[in-house]
C-alpha cells in the first residue's frame, strides 16, 4: 500500500506544461517526467528530484514540443486568387442578375451615405468655427454674469462697454493683450452716390492677435492711424476695381451721428476675404476711436454693446485671471456700482469671467452676437445628425432585409460551397465583401450626388461648404469609417445567416425561410416608426410655420413700406409728410424711433416696470391700425403731449396691476421726468412671435430722435408710391442713403429659421419614405416571388383577385399599422418639447397624427399592392406548370 | 544522397530503440542511453530525437499501458520501422566498410 506522503512533481511545472505544450504530445511528456521523477526520488531524494523535475520540465519548453499537431483535414487557403476572382464574377452576377434589388440597394445607400457625408462635412465646418486663429486656444472673450442677492445667475452676457478691455489689460498681468470689436454702420460716398455699408471697428491690436492675413499693408500699424481703414479684397475690388488700393482715400461718414461730415479715409491694408468658419467676418475695418471721456466715466462699465478679446500668456490659469479682473473691476468701479444700485434700483451682482473664443460659435447662454457672424444653434446640428443617420440607417435595413429575404435563391449556391470544403468564415467573408463592393458603388455614387446637392444644402444651412474640404485627413478618415461601418452594418448580420445555412437542407430543398422571422418583422417596424416620426415632425413644423406667418399680429402690415432715415428730426418730419401725402396714394406717414428700445420706469410709487419704448407720432397708431382700447391717442390739440402724456398697451396695464389706468403717472426716476398716462393700446405684436408681447409704452418726448418712417400706401399703387417715396426722399435728405422694405415682407423674414427647418426636414422626410418604400417593395416582391405557388392554388380553388391581393398586402401592412405604436408616442413627445419654445403656438393636434398615419398607409398600400396585383393577376397555370 | 541523414544522437537512440525491442519509450530510452554511453541525457532531447525520427519514417510509435508510477498516464513505445532497420544497416556496412579499408588498423592505447 502506498504511503501517505508519497512524493509528489511540483505541480507549478506540470500546469505550466498543460498550458504550453502541444495536447497530442503531453501525455507521453508528463507520464515520462513523472516516472523519472519517482526514479529520482529514489535515487537522490526528494527535494533534488524537484529540482531534476523542473529542469527537466523545462526542457519541453520548445517549439517542437509546443506546436500544434496539424489538422488531418488542412484547411483550405482563403484568399487565394482563384477563390477571390470567383467572388466577384459571383458578387457581379448577382448584382446584375437582381436589377431591381441591386438598383434598390444602391439607390438606398448613395443616398444614406450622401446624407451622412453632407453631415460630416457641417458637422466639420461647424467644430472647426475660428480654430484657425495662430493665438488659439488663449485668445477668450470678456463675459459677465449677473448674480442675484439670493446667489442665483439672473443672466449672462457676453457683451461688453469700451472699459473693461483696457483696465483688465492694464491690470491683470496674465492679459497680454485686448481687442474690442463692434459692428457698426456708415455711409461711404462714391461719386454722387451714397450707399450704407456695415463696417467694423476694432483696436490696434486686431491684426496681430487675429490670425487674418493682408495681401497689403502692415498688419502691426494698419489700425494705428485715426482715419485708416483695411478693406477686404472684395470690397477694394467693389469700391476701387483693383486690390491694390493701398493709400488711397474712401469717403466715409457715421450712419448714426447727427453732425457727422463725410471725410476722408485712407487705405492702410487689404486683408484676404475672412474664412467662411469664422465668426469675425468683415469687408470694412475701422479703427475704434473712443472720446476722452469715456474711459473714466465710470458708468460705462455698465454698457453692453460690443466684444472684447483678449489675448492671455499661454499657460495662464484662467480661474485666476477671472478673480484678478473682478478684483480690478469692484476696485474700480466701487463708486459707479453704488451709484448704479441707487439710481437703477439694481441689486444684482455682476461678475466677469472668461470665454473661450471658439466656444462662442455654438454657445446657446453666451453666443456670438453683436457684429460676429454664423452663430448657429448647436440643435441645429443634432437634428441635421439625426435626420441623416435616420436614412442611413433605413438604406442598411434595406440591405439587411432584402439580402436575408431573396437568400433563399442563394441558399444551393450556399449549399454547393459548403459541400466543396468551403468553412463558415469563408462564406462571411465571401458576403461582407459583396457588401462592401456594394457599398462601394454607392459611395461613389454618394459623392457624386453631395457635389450635385451641395448648392442646396448650403443655401439651406447657410453655410459655403464645398467637396474640396474632404482632402483633410481627418475628413477622409471620417468617410472611410463611414464606408467600413456601413458595410459591416449592412453585410455582417446577412454573411452570419446565409453562412449557417446547413448545406444538407439547401441541397434537398427543405430550406424553409418562411414562418416567423422576427428580425424582418422588426426592422420594418422600426423603418416605418423613423417614417412616420419624420412625417409627423414634418407636419407639425409646417403647421406651427403657416400659423407663425399667418397669425393676425393685431396691426396691420400690409401695404406699409418701412424707410431708414437716421436722425430724422420734428421739422424734418413734417416737412416730410407734407411732401409724400402730395401724392393721394399715400394714405398715412408715421415717423418712429429705429431699432427697439429696453427700458424700465417706476410706477404706483416705486415698482419697476421693464418696458419697450417707443418714440412715435399721433398719426403711428392710425397708420398701423391699432385701435386704443380706453382713453384717447396723442392728439394735436393737446400741447401737452408731446411732452408729458404716454400711451400703455395692456400688457403694461396687466404688469403695473392698474384697475384705472387713464391718469397713472409713470416716473422715469433716472431723468427725472414723470409723464402721465392718457390712454390703453390693444396688444399687438411689436416684435416676432418668437417672444410674448410685453409691456409697451409710447411718447412723443422731443428728445428721443426718430430713425424711420412708415408710409401706409394704397393697396395696387406699389410702383408709383414707392418712386414718389422714392424721389421725395432723395430731394430732402441728399446726404442719406436710401433703402425702404415692405414690413410683411420683413415679418415673414424673421421666420427664416423656421423655414429653413421646415425645408430639411421635408427633404428628409420624404428621402426616409422613399428609401423605406423601395426597401418594403423589395421585400413585396420577394414575397410574392415566394407566395407563387401559392396564390396559383388559391385562384384555382376559387379566390378573387381581391381577397388575394388582400392576402398579400395586408402583411405588410399590419407593420407598418404596429410601427405607429412606437412612433405616436415619440413625436409627440418630440414635437411637445419642440414647441415649448415657441409662446405663440399651435396645439398639438389629433389631425396631424391621423394625417401622418394616413400618408404612411397610403405610401406602403401603393408600394405593396402594385406587386399584390401584379401577382394576383397571374394565370394560375403558370405558376403551377412547373414541377 | 539517397540515404536519409542520420545524426549521431538519433543513430544512438535509433539503436538503443531497436536494443529494447518494443519496450522502447521515454525514460527507458534515456536511462539505457546513459548506461551505455556514460553522458547525461535529458528527457527532451530524447523526444525531441524521437520526434524527427518518427517524422523521418524510421520509428513508429503506439500508446501503451498506463502506469501507476506515471500518474495514470500511458507510454508512448516506439518500435523500429523497416526503413529504420534498413538505415541502421547502411550506416553499419559504412562505418564496417570504412574501417575495413584501415591499413594500420590502431593499437591499442597502452603503447602510449
Amino acid at each position: 500500500m502506498k504511503s501517505k506522503h508519497l512524493p509528489q512533481p511540483p505541480a507549478w511545472a506540470d500546469k505550466l506544461l498543460c498550458l504550453v505544450c502541444a495536447p497530442h504530445l503531453l501525455e507521453s511528456i508528463l507520464g515520462d517526467l513523472h516516472e523519472e521523477f519517482e526514479y529520482q526520488v529514489k535515487k537522490e531524494g526528494e527535494r533534488k528530484a524537484r529540482l531534476h523535475y523542473w529542469r527537466e520540465a523545462l526542457g519541453f519548453l520548445k517549439w517542437r514540443y509546443i506546436k500544434r499537431q496539424k489538422q488531418y483535414y488542412s484547411s483550405p487557403f482563403v484568399f487565394s486568387p482563384d477563390m477571390i476572382r470567383n467572388y466577384f464574377t459571383i458578387a457581379l452576377r448577382t448584382l446584375a442578375g437582381n436589377k431591381a434589388y441591386s438598383f434598390i440597394n444602391i439607390v438606398g445607400l448613395s443616398i444614406g451615405l450622401a446624407a451622412a457625408m453632407l453631415i460630416l462635412l457641417y458637422t466639420k465646418d461647424e467644430v472647426s468655427f475660428d480654430q484657425f486663429h495662430a493665438n488659439n486656444p488663449n485668445i477668450y472673450r470678456i463675459t459677465n454674469k449677473y448674480i442675484s442677492p439670493a446667489g442665483k445667475q439672473v443672466g449672462a452676457t457676453g457683451n461688453t462697454g469700451y472699459v473693461p478691455g483696457p483696465k483688465f489689460a492694464a491690470g491683470v498681468p496674465e492679459i497680454k493683450a485686448f481687442v474690442r470689436y463692434h459692428g457698426h454702420r456708415n455711409d461711404i460716398k462714391k461719386g454722387n452716390e451714397i450707399k450704407s455699408e456695415t463696417v467694423f471697428r476694432a483696436d490696434s491690436s486686431f491684426f496681430s492677435v487675429f490670425s487674418f492675413p493682408l495681401l497689403n499693408g502692415d498688419p502691426k500699424t494698419a489700425l494705428k492711424e485715426p482715419r485708416s481703414v483695411v478693406l477686404s479684397e472684395e470690397m477694394a475690388e467693389k469700391h476701387f476695381g483693383s486690390k491694390d488700393v493701398l493709400g488711397r482715400t474712401l469717403l466715409m461718414k457715421d450712419s448714426f451721428e447727427k453732425d457727422a461730415r463725410f471725410e476722408p479715409y485712407t487705405v492702410t491694408g487689404v486683408a484676404k476675404k475672412s474664412p467662411q468658419n469664422s465668426s469675425i467676418k468683415f469687408d470694412i475695418m475701422i479703427p475704434m476711436v473712443i472720446g476722452p471721456g469715456e474711459m473714466h466715466r465710470a458708468t460705462n462699465w455698465f454698457n453692453t454693446f460690443m466684444n472684447t478679446f483678449v489675448l492671455l500668456t499661454p499657460g495662464a490659469s484662467i480661474a485666476q485671471v477671472e478673480r484678478k479682473m473682478n478684483l480690478v473691476y469692484n476696485a474700480d468701479a466701487k463708486e459707479a456700482i453704488k451709484e448704479v444700485a441707487l439710481k437703477y434700483g439694481m441689486k444684482d451682482k455682476k461678475v466677469y469671467s472668461l470665454q473661450p473664443f471658439t466656444d462662442m460659435h455654438l454657445s446657446a447662454e453666451l453666443p456670438s452676437d453683436n457684429g460676429l457672424a454664423g452663430h448657429s444653434n448647436p440643435q441645429f446640428s443634432y437634428i441635421l445628425t439625426g435626420v441623416a443617420l435616420f436614412i442611413l440607417a433605413i438604406a442598411c435595413i434595406n440591405f439587411v432585409n432584402l439580402t436575408v429575404a431573396r437568400s433563399l435563391k442563394r441558399a444551393k449556391e450556399i449549399g454547393i460551397r459548403k459541400v466543396v470544403g468551403s468553412g463558415r468564415m469563408q462564406l462571411v467573408a465571401q458576403f461582407l465583401g459583396e457588401s462592401f463592393l456594394l457599398c462601394m458603388v454607392a459611395f461613389i455614387f454618394a459623392l457624386a450626388l453631395v457635389q450635385l446637392v451641395l448648392p442646396v444644402f448650403n443655401q439651406l444651412a447657410d453655410k459655403a461648404l464645398a467637396l474640396s474640404y474632404l482632402f483633410d485627413s481627418n475628413l477622409v478618415l471620417g468617410y472611410l469609417a463611414l464606408f467600413l461601418i456601413t458595410g459591416l452594418l449592412a453585410g455582417f448580420y446577412p454573411a452570419i445567416v446565409l453562412s449557417g445555412y446547413n448545406p444538407v437542407k439547401t441541397l434537398y430543398h427543405r430550406l424553409q425561410l418562411s414562418g416567423k422571422n422576427y428580425l424582418q418583422t422588426a426592422l420594418v417596424v422600426l423603418q416605418f416608426t423613423i417614417a412616420s416620426f419624420l412625417i409627423i415632425g414634418t407636419l407639425t413644423i409646417n403647421s406651427q410655420f403657416n400659423y407663425l406667418i399667418n397669425k393676425d399680429l393685431g396691426y396691420s402690415d400690409e401695404h406699409l413700406v418701412s424707410v431708414d432715415k437716421s436722425n430724422l428730426t420734428r421739422q424734418q418730419a413734417y416737412l416730410l409728410r407734407h411732401q409724400l401725402q402730395k401724392d393721394p396714394d399715400v394714405l398715412a406717414v408715421a415717423p418712429k424711433n429705429s431699432g427697439r428700445w429696453n427700458t424700465s420706469a417706476k410706477v404706483n410709487r416705486g415698482e419697476e416696470v421693464a418696458f419697450t419704448y417707443e418714440t412715435v407720432d399721433p398719426e403711428y397708431l392710425p397708420a398701423i391700425q391699432v385701435p386704443i382700447v380706453r382713453g384717447r391717442n396723442f392728439s394735436a390739440d393737446y400741447p401737452a403731449d408731446s411732452t408729458g402724456s404716454v400711451l400703455v398697451n395692456e400688457a403694461f396695464v396687466k404688469q403695473a396691476g392698474w384697475k384705472d389706468p387713464i391718469g397713472q403717472i409713470v416716473d422715469f426716476s433716472y431723468e427725472n421726468f414723470k409723464c402721465t398716462v392718457i390712454g390703453v393700446v390693444k396688444d399687438y405684436h411689436y416684435a416676432d412671435l418668437n417672444e410674448k408681447i410685453g409691456p409697451q409704452l409710447f411718447t412723443m418726448r422731443p428728445d428721443n430722435p426718430y430713425g424711420k418712417f412708415f408710409v401706409k400706401i394704397k393697396p395696387g399703387t406699389e410702383t408709383s408710391s414707392l418712386r414718389h417715396i422714392a424721389k421725395t426722399f432723395t430731394q430732402l435728405f441728399p446726404l442719406n442713403p436710401y433703402s425702404y422694405q415692405f414690413m410683411d415682407d420683413e415679418n415673414v423674414k424673421q421666420y427664416e429659421s423656421e423655414a429653413k427647418w421646415r425645408q430639411i426636414m421635408l427633404f428628409g422626410t420624404i428621402l426616409t419614405v422613399f428609401i423605406s418604400c423601395i426597401g418594403l417593395f423589395g421585400l413585396a416582391t420577394l414575397s410574392a416571388e415566394r407566395r407563387n405557388k401559392e396564390v396559383g392554388i388559391r385562384k384555382v380553388m376559387g379566390a378573387s383577385v381581391a381577397s388575394i391581393t388582400r392576402l398579400l398586402t395586408s402583411d405588410f401592412l399590419k407593420l407598418v399599422a404596429i410601427s405607429f405604436v412606437f412612433a405616436f408616442p415619440l413625436a409627440y413627445y418630440a414635437i411637445d418639447k419642440w414647441l415649448q419654445n415657441y409662446p405663440y403656438r399651435i396645439g398639438i393636434d389629433v389631425f396631424i397624427f391621423i394625417q401622418a398615419a394616413l400618408l404612411a398607409v397610403l405610401v406602403a398600400f401603393l408600394t405593396v399592392s402594385f406587386q399584390s396585383v401584379k401577382t394576383a393577376l397571374t394565370n394560375p397555370a403558370k405558376s403551377l406548370r412547373s414541377e | 544522397m539517397n540515404r536519409a541523414y542520420l545524426g549521431e544522437f538519433e543513430e544512438i537512440v535509433l539503436l538503443s530503440t531497436a536494443a529494447l525491442d518494443g519496450h522502447a519509450y521515454g525514460v527507458a530510452l534515456m536511462h539505457e542511453i546513459a548506461e551505455n554511453t556514460g553522458r547525461p541525457v535529458k528527457l527532451n532531447q530524447v523526444h525531441s530525437a524521437l520526434q524527427r525520427l518518427e517524422e523521418k519514417g524510421m520509428v513508429k510509435s503506439s500508446m501503451g499501458e498506463p502506469t501507476a508510477e506515471r500518474g495514470g498516464r500511458r507510454k508512448r513505445l516506439y518500435t523500429l520501422t523497416v526503413y529504420g532497420e534498413r538505415t541502421l544497416t547502411q550506416v553499419r556496412e559504412v562505418r564496417e566498410n570504412l574501417w575495413s579499408r584501415l591499413t594500420k588498423p590502431f593499437k591499442p592505447a597502452i603503447e602510449l
